[in-house]
């Protein structure tokens, strides 16, 4: 029975024979914060199954490559040429960790995460312009929560419990003014069965909707469990007078607490996935009682799903890959850590700034991503950090932070039609590559573009780019120190001495063209186009 | 292509792998004849098919170009015109395709649900509903994958003037990846004026060199880059590089390429491109002939308004006899054309050419001499290769409201489609879900009577 599993899994959270892993150290050195604490038993962790895999990790990453890491993966962009001298002639031992610190605290870790759950919470809305009218108030919304740094427990709540109320409804004709996370019902198309798999894939990572139809395939999951999960969201509906999708008036019935489970006269009433049957309250949305299951502590599939999906943002993998597929035949790779980072989540108040703070300070987190020995090769054992695909977004801002382009604000996020920017049609370009991130593709238009594309060719001509200009006219600088900081903006380190010679010399002979100027023109061209820079390592 | 002469039984595998995948085991409805079916049409690998898709956004008038009503009065004005089968009659504005109509099989009795344009655009297009988070590939991804080849000079799915817009997701590669992702030409932007030069917009963007970078100065830049992926794949291997060098060498070999000629309309006679028709989607189906001679096996051609990218042109709600008389103007020259020069050096037989929009139009006239939104019983056709043409499936009542004989669903004409190109309709393809999908929708039953 699946409810009785789902109870037993809550009951007994890892499956590994205890004593199986190292105890926790209980002597905490004085001074020492939590996160750092949480840090060393990440890499206990992760190591005691590096010895039983007999892997060798890489060697750790050196500065220029953590701060390049660590500003795409908080900032979403790579960092200025300025903060990169800044950080490499920083002489403190605590460096790394005042890095981060400055990261989560600038605006940056704002656009980037609304961006980043934006994406996790409304992905319809990358593809299906019916309903991206809803992203720009979803996206404030997040920002602010963001801003205020919002326990996930808080802003789940919200998002649950959010009243569905023509008056709030965001306004495809004024989408800027809401902030409020009511699109998250529009996105779902406002129907119970939307709102219950994507409630369930995103707050608990279980894929119940194969359920929605027939009992699930893989799992336990009962056709029964679904509707009645989704009976929580019976009342919230559409008004159906009228056909023009995610635009009509939208509202909850709160009398309405039961579904009737398609093709069968069997009506089901809010039942939670454990099979708790909450008492409904008279004149209260049946939601409230569903996110005071959700976020309860009996209920740790929560901290779990959580710490695992910001795991993967910032490994590429989950501890449970993919990351919102909890299933008996998915086990984690370290139920004992994905526990215990669920643990401290609790008891930091679901706060990811402390995750992050955490997963940033491990050594595995450090790691080198160069392939040093065989073992690595398994992602999974987390023995060297993943190559990781770039969003569209980080992408574009990364260029703009290379090249010295800059495009205002005021062209972003506008909707749909409207949109004409070279952000958004490099987003367009460049989407789709939101998944898989440690496999992903590059496409033939995405290399045409990337090596003919005017974006590009303006940002690697002598004309229009910041930072070709700049280095290839300063008078007092030698060939070697013009590809050097060709390479800091770029790649974010200072080119090997085997590649400065052979690039110096290709510079000084002017290249194809005879002419220096445009041969260095060519060496940002290819960096630009190259691995190195198109992926995080 | 033999169908039920021979009553093979699928293998056990085959049997096997279906009854223990997933979401499938529970979806099933294959007869055996339609395994059988399926088989066959697997095991025929020396058919070298090609399909080319002629996708008219915004939903086409079925009442006023292939099942016409002419003595009722949802009819309309037009008149039914004889064509070059005895007992089918069409549209007096398609009097070309008239004369070629032993090339068509006009089926008037599709009958879906939906009638909005995003997500009958998506269920036309994919052969699914959108469902949760199953990305579900576009039709030209899944089959290009089929019937292509991973090293031809020109990718295997190339994308004429796609309106996007309303449910871009129903034009993209889904849980295929970008691997499969359609080379895409043409404007389909609905803002006027972009348009204005269409020829300029069917060639291949960033094919050539930024201005002022000479070709030796681009073998420079490959060298170079050449070598620092050399670099990073020794230290760094895995996908990504691996994926990022196969682009840009296809990438490359498409800038240098022969074939990548397809896209100079130029070097074919005035006359034959006057045949077509000078208008983006005339010199579409031109590019698309041209991109079929070379290899490639799926090309769509978008017909969104007379004037090129208008958008859903034939989402004809006011003025709708006017408008339709104009989109037939720019449709019948270039789809007739392209029988006639696909005949010609024999690539008939072996192309198949599917017209089809989201959905049909009311029957009845509004008040604004237009029609709107009608799913219920509407009509597409199959013309070229792999069917039988020169016949009528299914029959709509005398009002045109109902489908009176025969319904078709969606995963039958989709289906239908992929035996006449030789694809197996039931493959399964593995998801993002990690739940396998198959090519069409597991109930479909394939009209038999359309297959060649």
């Amino acid at each position: 029975m699946a409810a009785g599993l789902f109870a037993a899994i809550l009951l007994h959270r890892s499956d590994a024979p205890a004593g199986e892993a190292p105890a926790t150290e209980t002597t905490a050195p004085a001074g020492q914060d939590d996160a750092r604490l949480l840090a060393r038993r990440i890499d206990e962790l992760i190591a005691f199954r590096w010895k039983a895999a007999q892997a060798v990790p890489a060697p750790p990453a050196d500065d220029a490559a953590f701060i390049r890491r660590v500003s795409l993966d908080i900032a979403g962009k790579i960092p200025t040429v300025s903060e990169l001298h800044e950080f490499l002639d920083d002489s403190s031992p605590e460096k790394r960790q005042n890095l981060v610190e400055r990261l989560l605290d600038g605006p940056a870790y704002i656009m980037h995460f609304a961006n980043v759950w934006r994406s996790v919470m409304l992905p319809e809305a990358d593809s299906d312009r019916d309903i991206q009218f809803v992203i720009p108030g979803f996206e404030a919304w997040l920002r602010k929560q963001l801003t205020a740094n919002t326990g996930f427990d808080v802003l789940v709540r919200e998002i649950l419990t959010v009243p569905v109320d023509p008056r709030l409804a965001t306004n495809p004709f004024q989408p800027q003014s809401d902030v409020t996370p009511v699109g998250f019902y529009q996105a779902k198309q406002l129907k119970p069965e939307n709102l219950a798999a994507g409630t369930a894939r995103m707050f608990l990572g279980v894929r119940i909707e194969c359920a929605q139809c027939h009992d699930h395939p893989f799992d336990d999951w009962k056709r029964e469990q679904f509707w009645g999960y989704a009976a929580f969201f019976a009342g919230v509906e559409r008004d159906q007078n009228g056909d023009k999708g995610a635009l009509d008036a939208i509202r909850e019935m709160f009398g309405r607490r039961e579904l009737t489970i398609p093709g069968t006269e069997k009506k089901v009433v809010p039942t939670h996935l454990d099979g708790a049957q909450p008492q409904l309250k008279f004149r209260d949305s049946p939601r409230n009682l569903l996110a005071d299951w959700m976020i309860s502590s009996g209920n740790s599939y929560f901290a779990r799903t959580a710490v695992n999906r910001l795991w993967g943002q910032f490994f590429g993998v989950g501890i449970v890959n993919p990351v919102d597929d909890f299933t008996a035949d998915n086990p984690p790779s370290h139920p004992e850590l994905l526990d215990e980072l669920a643990r401290e989540f609790v008891v930091h108040k679901f706060d990811f700034k402390f995750l992050i703070r955490a997963i940033t300070a491990s050594r595995t987190y450090q790691l080198s991503s160069r392939q040093t020995d065989k073992s690595q090769e398994n992602p999974r054992l987390f023995a060297r950090m993943a190559l990781k695909g770039l969003s569209p977004e980080q992408l574009f801002d990364s260029i703009g932070q290379a090249t010295g382009y800059y495009e205002p604000y005021a062209n972003r996020n506008n909707v749909g039609m409207m949109n004409t920017g070279a952000r958004e049609d490099f987003v367009q370009m460049f989407d789709n590559r939101r998944d898989s991130v440690i496999e992903q593709h590059t496409t033939i238009l995405q290399a045409l573009s990337m090596m003919n594309g005017q974006f590009i060719s303006d940002a690697t001509g002598l004309e229009k780019s910041a930072t070709l200009s700049a280095v290839a006219d300063f008078p007092l600088m030698t060939t070697g120190e013009r590809i050097e900081a060709l390479y800091l903006a770029a790649f974010s380190r200072k080119p090997r001495e085997d590649e400065l010679e052979k690039l110096v010399k290709y510079v000084d002979a002017g290249g194809a063209a005879k002419d220096p100027k445009k041969a260095l023109s060519d060496v940002f061209w290819a960096l630009l186009n190259s691995s190195e820079f198109l992926f995080n390592r | 292509m033999k169908i039920n002469t021979r009553s093979s039984s699928p293998s056990l595998s085959r049997r096997d792998w279906l009854r223990l995948s997933a979401c499938g085991a529970f979806g099933v409805s294959m007869s055996g004849w339609l395994a059988a079916l399926a088989e066959e049409a697997a095991d025929s690998k020396e058919r070298r098919r090609s399909c080319i898709l002629l996708w008219m956004a915004g939903g086409p008038s079925q009442m006023d170009t292939f099942d016409l009503k002419p003595d009722h009065e949802n009819g309309g004005p037009y008149a039914a015109i004889d064509t070059s089968v005895p007992g089918i009659q069409i549209s007096e504005h398609l009097p070309k395709l008239a004369m070629q109509t032993e090339h068509c099989a006009i089926i008037r009795s599709l009958a879906t649900k939906e009638g909005d344009h995003a997500r009958a655009t998506y269920l036309l297009r994919t052969g699914y509903l959108p469902q949760g988070p199953v990305q579900y590939p576009t039709l030209g991804s899944v089959w290009s994958r089929e019937l292509g080849n991973d090293g031809s000079e020109l990718p295997n799915f190339v994308s004429v003037a796609p309106y996007r817009i309303l449910s871009p997701a129903a034009f993209g590669p889904g849980f295929l990846g970008p691997k499969y992702a359609p080379l895409v030409v043409g404007d389909g932007n609905p803002f006027p004026g972009r348009n204005a030069d269409y020829e300029k917009a069917l060639q291949v963007k960033n094919l050539a060199a930024p201005a002022g970078v000479a070709p030796e100065q681009t073998d420079a830049r490959l060298a170079l880059l050449g070598e620092f992926e050399t670099d990073f794949a020794s230290r760094h291997p895995g996908v990504p590089p691996t994926s990022h060098r196969a682009a840009y060498l296809q990438a490359v070999r498409m800038m240098r390429s022969e074939a990548v000629k397809a896209f100079d309309l130029a070097q074919e006679p005035d006359a034959l491109r006057d045949a077509y028709g000078r208008n983006q989607f005339g010199q579409g189906c031109l590019l698309a002939r041209r991109l079929i001679e070379r290899g490639v096996p799926f090309v769509e051609v978008s017909l969104n308004g007379v004037q090129g990218g208008q958008g859903l042109g034939w989402d004809t709600h006011m003025d709708n006899f006017e408008q339709v008389k104009r989109l037939s103007g720019v449709l019948d020259p270039a789809w007739a054309t392209l029988l006639e020069d696909l005949a010609t050096r024999g690539l008939l037989d072996s192309t198949l050419i599917v017209w089809m929009g989201e959905f049909g139009r009311t029957p009845k006239i509004t008040n604004n001499t237009g029609r709107d939104h009608f799913p219920a019983a509407w009509t597409t056709v199959l013309s070229g290769g792999g069917i039988r043409g020169g016949q009528v499936v299914g029959k709509t009542s005398p009002d045109g409201m109902t489908v009176a004989d025969r319904p078709v669903a969606v995963g039958d004409f989709l289906a239908t489609a992929c035996l006449a190109l030789g694809i197996d309709p039931m493959k399964q393809n593995a998801s993002n879900v990690g739940r396998p999908i198959r090519i069409a929708d597991p109930e479909a039953k394939p009209i038999e009577e359309l297959l060649a």
